[in-house]
């Protein structure tokens, strides 16, 4: 089967990245592409398409909140559905990740169904 | 053949004479006799005649309404048996209304049973989830750094700890020594010296779970820290603990998955960190296959 979606997981911490591949592995017709941070991120931007991103906010080299920025400053992925992964006491974090354009956010610790959930209704998916 | 008798004595004589008889009344009075009888026979006749026909107009009006009564009794009974047999429909369809009923209730049971089942094998799939991938990242790394910040990750990133602690023994000192922490500062937390009075029910806690090598879990709403204290083994004895002192503000106590990963922590964890360690200090340097079978005769 092709896959009709791919996602870019942009996730520092290889735990839980893992965890977060595990819970999309369940979307069907749906890609993942791993990336170990913003750099990372904007290198495999470059080299193919996306339909969806999921991110960390706290990350080293490039941070969430610069990797949203840049998307959406990039004409090729501007209108590329974001999600944002945060942890509890990072309102401003997450307010800036909206403001920058981010699409949605999902709070630490990550519930399957929760991240399903939401990569299912940006992208438009039937249940 | 009857024949008639002739009058006989004088008076049948005197009757063929023409003669009125002897003794009786003259020709007019008779007539008017004849006529008064006549006319009480005619009065008698009519009035008998009247009251037949008043007889009769009396029982034809009784015959009528009896008519009439049978025919509003017949109306009613036809209306009556149209009734029964709306009723008879009615709870026909009242009973096929019933079964309707038992069988969408069966159904709504049935999926509410498919509904709760789907949550159990999600919740199920969840903790699997978790596991597994707590398992792979405890021994991915063979760095002693790296198991520590994985164990400090599992507990901050899959349970949602605030802030931990990670106590290893000193044998020699009987101390419990803190080694890393998330959450809280290092320097700030106390060495635990073993089997002396406990300063305060946190470090009673922390050594009693040492001790015992029974985990300290709190059930329901933390209220008190530690929220959890869990025992690290390693090669059949406990060699430190994991102090969990709180849980982020949104997550108010520990669900089952919790509890799995912790028990994972407590066989695992402890073994992670001192193979680590050993391998480190053997310079990653893999056994030789001689001394792999002579340790496997």
């Amino acid at each position: 089967m092709t896959s009709q979606y791919t996602c870019l997981v942009v996730e520092d911490s290889p735990m839980m990245r893992q965890l977060l591949v595990l819970a999309l592995s369940r979307v069907k017709s749906l890609q993942v592409v791993e990336a170990d941070d913003g750099v990372d991120g904007l290198r495999k931007l470059a080299t193919g398409k996306f339909d969806i991103i999921l991110t960390d906010i706290n990350m080293p080299i490039m941070d969430g909140l610069k990797l949203v920025k840049r998307v959406r400053s990039d004409p090729a992925h501007k209108d590329v559905p974001i999600i944002v992964v945060t942890t509890e006491g990072s309102d401003e974090d997450r307010e800036r990740a909206l403001q920058l354009g981010a699409n949605a956010y999902i709070t630490k610790p990550i519930q399957a169904p929760q991240v399903i959930a939401k990569v299912r209704a940006l992208l438009k998916m039937d249940v | 053949m009857i024949r008639s008798k002739p009058m006989a004595g004088k008076k049948g004589r005197a009757a063929r004479r023409g003669e009125p008889p002897k003794g009786s009344k003259p020709i007019k009075e008779a007539d008017g006799d004849l006529k008064r009888k006549r006319d009480a026979f005619l009065q008698t006749f009519f009035q008998r005649g009247a009251a037949l026909t008043e007889e009769l107009v009396v029982e034809n009006r009784r015959l009528r309404l009896q008519i009439e009564g049978l025919e509003e009794e017949g109306a009613s009974l036809k209306t009556q048996l149209a009734s029964d047999d709306a009723i008879r429909d009615l709870l026909k369809k009242i009973g096929h209304l019933e079964r309707e009923k038992a069988r969408l209730l069966s159904a709504v049971h049935e999926h509410a049973e498919i509904t709760n089942r789907f949550a159990d094998v999600e919740s199920e799939l969840e903790s699997f989830a978790n596991l597994y991938v707590a398992s792979s990242q405890l021994h991915a790394s063979l760095r002693v750094r790296t198991v520590v910040r994985n164990v400090r990750e599992l507990l901050l990133q899959l349970v949602g700890v605030r802030s931990l602690g990670i106590y290893f023994v000193d044998d020699a000192e009987r101390h419990l020594v803190p080694i890393a922490s998330d959450g809280v500062d290092l320097s700030s937390l106390p060495r635990i010296e073993l089997h002396a009075t406990p300063a305060d029910s946190v470090t009673a806690v922390v050594e009693r779970a040492f001790l015992t090598g029974v985990p300290h879990v709190t059930e329901g709403p933390i209220a008190a820290a530690p929220a959890a204290c869990i025992p690290l083994e390693f090669s059949e004895r406990v060699i430190g603990v994991i102090v969990v002192y709180a849980l982020l503000g949104h997550k108010k106590e520990f669900v089952p998955v919790d509890r799995e990963l912790l028990k994972l922590l407590e066989a695992q964890a402890g073994s992670a960190i001192v193979s680590a360690y050993l391998l480190e200090h053997a310079d990653a340097l893999l056994p030789s296959p001689d001394v792999l079978r002579k340790a496997c005769a």
